[in-house]
């Protein structure tokens, strides 16, 4: 089974093309369950947080609360506003979601990365897809034709352009000391000596990429462009039915990719003793999701100006010091 | 500098909290004997003083009586529009006999305005399934 | 390098916005993220109550008065016996005295609680709002108990009050109060110390006591540049000064000395009720009132401290059972008015920020 599928190294066949859709099928699938209850999940642990019970009603426990949800968005009337730049506003949902579906591509869940493509460049490719989803924010905020979803977006874009250099340098500490690009190999490298998961040697960067990936997620505390008290739905005030779903699809797909990486580079990804390596995986990356969802209930909101002064005055100096450590520790031992 | 933390251990903490909310409408919440909602009306108490009438502040109560054979005044017709009742209790005050009070009903919504007019057996039944007669969520004779 | 030409976007913030507290307009022209005029539109929940007290005898005009400041109902109701009852020189009976005290204090508790929830979710931060509403809602169930309503409460008759305590509820808010003490604290180790809240709220909105006062501000907005006036303190009503307790003034008058004047507040309505539910005394809630009221003819002014600041009452009085005109001085609504000082210059997060602590209710400016 593991050899059918193993279609990295193979030529581009039928059989081989094949494989690799119905991988890309699956992995789709995959993600949708796994958003939905992501969604569940913070809506849940943030109700717990705030003395509510959160989602109960439909299906047990509420379990299908979302699916709920998501079939209201898709049965609604997809509503384009008479002003709205109509082209640009029908794509900027599918440009903001096809690439943090393309970002799962690289992501290692488990040793036998049946689906992953164990590219060279993956976390280059990686930083470069998600950079794209910020042009359907962007066009969508700017389509839309509504002054809230103006400002949103154009937050968004100073936002995104900000918080990409310090996420991208943090990374970049762990690329160094494994020696490698690819995600697959990091993951390999933290089982060799002196095992131990680059979240040690690399703490510095490890809390520059969880406050970067905040800020890159659109979370509280750095939910700018979508700030509800403010901006009333930011850039996608505009949106109803299932683009409006594109949108949210997009971000939680997001959270998930993100944690992804973030146990992949920092945690040492699928390895783990005892259990079986998808589940560390798992164990690891519901962490990481619980953690966003806990700062999201504990935070109140930062100001744009404050927002950019973080970015360009504390984590990207901060992140350069980190990775001239690492480099020069690197190059003494 | 990390007063943050603080503020993460807090909610943290709240996860076993004890929930401080009602699974309405599966459980009804307990208003008390206070509890200032819906009228009921019990018409052979009502003396057609019209106090009640003349102290509401919004004139949301109109009614109407005759004298019967014994010279007593009857009351014919007592309607109560809920669109514009404030529910401040000022009538349940003012009225001699006690035919006029308030009950712990408070869900008024409705499709329909027509349906906020609320006549004398409406407010009678309400009396009667306030006083456990009639059945709740029975409908009996008035409504209007 | 040459001078982009930039255009002022022109944009109406509400009146169906999460942020105006209600059906504020907000008229602002900003220059990207900077606000460069700001004009605040009212109106739009104006029921005409001055008006409609014409037609109403005094007692009719209480439930008028709970739909004031809805946040405060109780304080509303205190304003109105309070001054129908000094122009009728009529005496309350102890009793009811010190239920209105406690009553008037634990709205102040309530109606502070809702600001510090709803300015911390302007702000950003959902859970201090889950948790100020929770404990609110213990008063109101506690209201409720006492007047059979948990938001209009129509409490106060001129004269005393409408019903006695129930059975074991002064005991009932001695124990709520111990019990506030701890959620107090722990609102502040989540919120005071926070350094994202300090940053957003520090140095923001600033004004002195001299514009204060030119702009007619009063309560928490007038106490937080430093200004000492508290009508509690200042010109005593009711049985306050039996009660000991501090008036709670802030330094810069920043949207920072709001939010701790909002916080020291609670501590010190605390402390009130707390005298007033260990002092109370037997006897009747309800003192000898004529069947029908009529104010002597002439015009009385009279004012008690609201929680948002002086709600003050002018009555005219030809001698009749209606007032011949009846004005209210509604502290949101003059508060309002420092809003479009307060913003210009600053940043579109800002406007929230201080709006929120400008701390209206709609209800009450448009009344």
């Amino acid at each position: 089974m593991v050899e059918f599928f193993s279609w990295l190294d193979k030529p581009l066949e039928l059989s081989t093309f094949l494989n690799m859709v119905i991988g890309a099928v699956i992995v789709l699938a995959f993600i949708l369950g796994v958003v939905t209850y992501t969604i569940y999940f913070e809506r849940k642990v943030i109700g717990w947080m705030q003395w509510r019970v959160g989602p109960n009603r439909v299906g047990p426990l509420g379990l299908f609360q979302t699916v709920a949800d998501v079939l209201k968005l898709l049965i609604k009337e997809d509503v384009v506003p008479a002003k709205a730049d109509r082209t640009i506003f029908l794509i900027a949902p599918i440009i903001t979601f096809f690439p943090s579906f393309m970002v799962l591509a690289i992501i290692p869940f488990t040793a036998t990365h049946i689906f992953t493509a164990a590219s060279n460049v993956g976390v280059l490719y990686y930083i470069a897809l998600s950079a794209m989803s910020i042009l359907g924010v962007v066009l969508g905020g700017w389509a839309s034709n509504n002054k809230y979803s103006l400002i949103g977006g154009m937050r968004s874009a100073a936002q995104m352009i900000s918080y990409e250099v310090p996420l991208a340098m943090s990374m970049l500490g762990v690329v160094l000391l494994a020696g490698s690009l690819n995600l697959v190999e990091i993951v390999e490298q933290q089982k060799q000596f002196p095992y131990v998961w680059y979240i040690v040697p690399q703490a510095l960067g490890f809390i520059i990429f969880l406050i970067s990936a905040i800020a890159e997620l659109n979370r509280t505390p750095f939910d700018l462009p979508e700030a509800e008290s403010e901006l009333v739905g930011g850039y996608f005030t505009e949106y109803t039915g299932f683009r409006f779903a594109f949108f949210m699809l997009a971000e939680y797909v997001y959270v998930f990719a993100m944690s992804a990486l973030g146990t992949t580079l920092f945690l040492g990804g699928w390895e783990g003793p005892f259990l079986p390596g998808w589940l560390w995986f798992a164990i690891k990356v519901s962490a990481c999701i619980f953690f966003f969802f806990w700062v999201r209930a504990t935070m109140p909101r930062i100001r744009t100006d404050q927002l950019l002064v973080f970015s360009w005055k504390v984590l990207i100096p901060l992140s350069l010091l980190n990775l001239v450590i690492t480099a020069v520790v690197k190059y003494l031992i | 500098m990390f007063g943050f933390l603080k503020g993460l251990k807090v909610t943290f903490a709240q996860l076993t909290h004890k929930k401080v909310t009602l699974m309405y409408p599966d459980e009804m919440p307990d208003f008390g004997e206070r509890f200032r909602g819906v009228h009921k009306f019990s018409p052979e108490k009502c003396i057609v003083c019209n106090q009640c009438a003349r102290v509401c502040p919004t004139s949301c109560i109109s009614l109407s009586g005759s004298r019967g054979g014994d010279k007593k005044l009857h009351i014919d017709t007592y309607d109560i529009n809920f669109e514009i009742c404030i529910l401040c209790d000022l009538c349940t005050e003012v009225c001699p006999t006690e035919a006029i009070q308030m009950t712990d009903t408070f869900e008024l919504a409705t499709y329909n305005r027509v349906d906020l007019y609320k006549n004398i057996f409406w407010l009678d039944d309400n009396r009667k399934k306030d006083e456990g007669i009639l059945e709740h969520g029975a409908s009996a004779g008035g409504d209007k | 390098m040459a001078e982009i030409r930039t255009e002022e976007l022109l944009m109406n913030i509400g009146p169906q916005h999460p942020s105006t507290h209600g059906v504020l307009r907000v008229v602002v022209k900003v220059d990207g993220e900077i606000i460069r005029d700001v004009e605040p539109v009212v109106g739009y929940l104006h029921r005409g109550t001055e008006k409609l007290a014409e037609d109403l005898q005094y007692t009719q005009i209480i439930p008028y008065t709970d739909r004031m400041d809805y946040l405060a109902s109780m304080i509303n109701n205190h304003a109105i016996v309070n001054a129908v009852e000094r122009a009728m020189d009529l005496q309350v009976p102890e009793r009811a005295e010190h239920l209105r005290v406690i009553v008037v204090e634990l709205n102040r508790i309530a109606s502070h609680l809702v600001f510090l929830g709803t300015y911390l979710l302007d702000l950003g931060a959902m859970s201090p709002f889950l948790y100020a509403f929770a404990n609110r809602e213990k008063i109101i169930d506690m209201f409720n108990r006492i007047s059979g309503a948990r938001l209009t409460f129509n409490y106060m008759r001129v004269g005393g009050v409408k019903w006695d305590a129930p059975e074991g509820w002064v005991q009932d808010v001695l124990d709520f109060i111990a019990h506030l003490r701890k959620e107090m604290n722990m609102f502040h180790e989540l919120v005071s110390g926070n350094e994202i809240f300090l940053e957003r709220v520090k140095g923001v909105g600033i004004y002195d006591a001299d514009t204060a006062l030119n702009y007619g501000l009063s309560g928490i907005n007038l106490r937080a540049t430093g200004f000492n006036w508290d009508l509690r303190k200042n010109k005593p009503y009711s049985i306050y000064d039996r009660f000991d307790f501090n008036v709670i003034v802030g330094e810069k008058g920043d949207c920072y000395d709001r939010y701790v004047c909002h916080m020291s507040e609670i501590v010190e309505s605390m402390k009130i009720v707390e005298q007033a539910a260990q002092q109370i005394p037997d006897g009747p809630v309800m003192g000898k009132v004529p069947k029908i009221l009529r104010v002597p003819a002439g015009e009385y002014y009279s004012a008690v401290e609201g929680a948002r600041g002086e709600l003050g009452l002018y009555i005219v009085s030809e001698g009749k059972d209606k007032p011949y005109r009846m004005k209210w001085r509604r502290p949101s609504f003059v508060n309002l008015q420092i809003l479009p000082k307060l913003l210009e210059g600053q940043t579109m997060s800002n406007l929230i920020a201080v709006l929120g602590a400008v701390d209206i209710v709609l209800g009450e400016v448009d009344a």
